[in-house]
């Protein structure tokens, strides 16, 4: 098997690549940020504190293990569903070398500490003015990829692919206005509480423009390849994605809970996150009902295994997610370990194994060959999947734990614990999240060794052949 | 209700007729057909379309 002619797929694998060498920088940070907040002594000011490093983590997680794995699968989906080749290869080369440069000064420039203090924009605006032209880079090449089709009709995933384009250029650009004093410090344009609604429509949006509908639009086309049965119902598909665009962006204000914004605000972002459980839903329905009398190949096909969890954690998730954003809910939660329970939940049990899955799929067909072991896939599998549930569940019970001490009073309403009562308390479950890293480190692990052996093996046969 | 509410509920009900006729036309038994007929064409894109049999959607009547 070759690389199928006619697609510029050079490019996809140099994305996969590099996203995968960003995806590893940003677990090992992750494991090494969980034991510096189970082993305070291991913060090393100040380039090795908690402080740098927890937004190089997210920032090498989101963007260079996401957003790079999402620029690799646009281009090679994009391509097959549009039936031709990129509009313009040399374009998506220049893109990649700026993409891994704007990584690079990310975490170079957040390590030295220059931070807009913004949650998931941290950037300041020498990299945040590269990324625009990185994103507008990739946009136009898709957008004139698409507009060059050879197919009439698109399919569902080349809608999500557009609306990715379209919500983090707008998102971006809005949440990044600012207002330079000097090349590495910048002030936002926005003051006071509308800064913050603005930082929070960006930052749940986010979510929805980074890390759902990016994932959603390789789910939908890599579950039906791996299957090898279409999906259920295209129609479904493309009412849940207007449903999610219509919804979306108005969810942002529930980060802002019983904060000095609007009380309507407020209400709307919670009523419209509790509708979103709808086209949330029909997405994960989707996938089951796609797998009717193909259930099977959840033991057959280590693919499967990797794309039905995904969307089942997808599910749970979006649960979890408007939940969240209730009042109630969210004044017991709040400023808890709940949270990034929750958030790992969608990163590391959503969207990267439907990545994997993805880079499982497209590597060996790309380098014409086969997966150089199943088996270690499936300890992989294992392995992420044990990692991420001791993460989720030992912070969710710590959140539990910590809002109940929080909201303890007395007789005389005096709070019965200090907040440092409730962090001593929680040190055994950080300690089984720092655990639950190591486990999901060594998955990481053996799905790189397994990629290196497909890819080093091919190169091997490839050299082999006779000219 | 002030000229800036009213613009908002116009923007709102405006939106949510638009969300209403693509769901109207999504499962309009017309379109049930071609609604549904990407995620078959989808199954078998292993190759491009050559450049000399025309221009989009060949395979179409």
């Amino acid at each position: 098997m070759n690389q199928q002619e006619g697609y510029a797929d050079d490019v996809v694998k140099g994305f996969i690549t590099w996203s995968m060498v960003w995806g590893l920088v940003a677990v090992l940070v992750g494991v090494l940020i969980s034991f510096q907040i189970a082993f305070p002594q291991l913060n090393l000011p100040p380039y090795l504190t908690y402080g740098r490093l927890r937004p190089i983590h997210t920032n090498a997680g989101i963007f260079g293990w996401g957003i790079g794995s999402f620029m690799a699968f646009f281009y090679y989906i994009t391509q097959r569903l549009t039936r031709t080749g990129i509009w313009s290869p040399g374009l998506a080369r220049v893109q990649l070398w700026l993409f891994n440069l704007a990584i690079a000064l990310a975490a170079v420039t957040l390590a030295l500490g220059m931070n807009r203090s913004k949650e998931y924009a941290e950037l300041e605006w020498p990299v945040a003015s590269l990324v625009v032209v990185v994103w507008v880079i990739f946009a136009v090449n898709i957008v004139m990829t698409i507009v060059k089709r050879r197919e009439e009709q698109m399919y569902i995933s080349l809608w999500y692919i557009l609306a990715t384009l379209v919500g983090v250029a707008v998102l971006y650009l809005v949440n990044n206005a600012s207002i330079p004093v000097s090349l590495t410090k910048s002030y936002s344009a926005y003051a006071g509480a509308n800064d913050a609604n603005v930082q929070w429509w960006y930052g749940h949006n986010a979510v929805a423009m980074v890390l759902t509908t990016p994932p959603l639009a390789i789910f939908y086309y890599f579950l039906p390849k791996a299957t090898g049965v279409p999906i259920y119902s295209h129609r479904m598909g493309v009412i849940a994605f207007w449903s999610l665009i219509f919804m979306y962006l108005w969810t942002g204000a529930h980060h802002l809970l019983w904060a000095p914004v609007p009380d309507w605000v407020q209400t709307l972002a919670m009523a419209f996150s509790v509708m979103l459980i709808a086209p949330s839903w029909a997405a994960v329905f989707n996938g089951y009902f796609s797998m009717n009398g193909q259930w099977h190949q959840m033991r057959e096909n280590y693919l499967v295994k990797f794309l039905i969890f995904g969307i089942t954690f997808y599910g749970a998730q979006t649960l979890q997610g408007p939940s969240q954003s209730i009042r109630t809910f969210s004044a017991f939660i709040h400023f808890t370990d709940w949270v990034p329970g929750h958030v790992h939940m969608g990163t590391l049990g959503w969207v990267s194994l439907v990545l994997f899955a993805a880079i499982y799929y497209t590597l060996p067909r790309i380098y014409g060959t086969e997966i150089y072991s199943i088996r270690l896939a499936n300890i992989h599998f294992w392995l992420v999947l044990t990692g991420q549930l001791m993460f989720s569940i030992s912070m969710w019970i710590a959140g539990v734990q910590q809002a109940a001490m929080l909201n303890a009073t007395n007789p005389d309403g005096s709070l019965h614990y200090s907040f440092m009562e409730t962090m001593i308390e929680i040190y055994p479950y950080w300690h089984i999240r720092a655990l639950g890293g190591v486990v999901y480190l060594a998955g990481l692990c053996v799905f790189l060794y397994n990629i290196w052996k497909t890819v080093a093996g091919a190169k091997t046969q490839g050299a082999a052949q006779p000219a | 209700m002030d000229l800036a509410s009213i613009y908002y509920l116009g923007v709102t009900i405006l939106l949510f007729l638009v969300f209403a006729a693509i769901v109207a036309r999504t499962y309009s038994k017309k379109h049930k057909a071609s609604g549904e007929e990407p995620k078959y064409r989808m199954m078998d894109d292993d190759h491009p379309k050559e450049n000399g049999k025309g221009g989009r959607d060949v395979r179409r009547k």
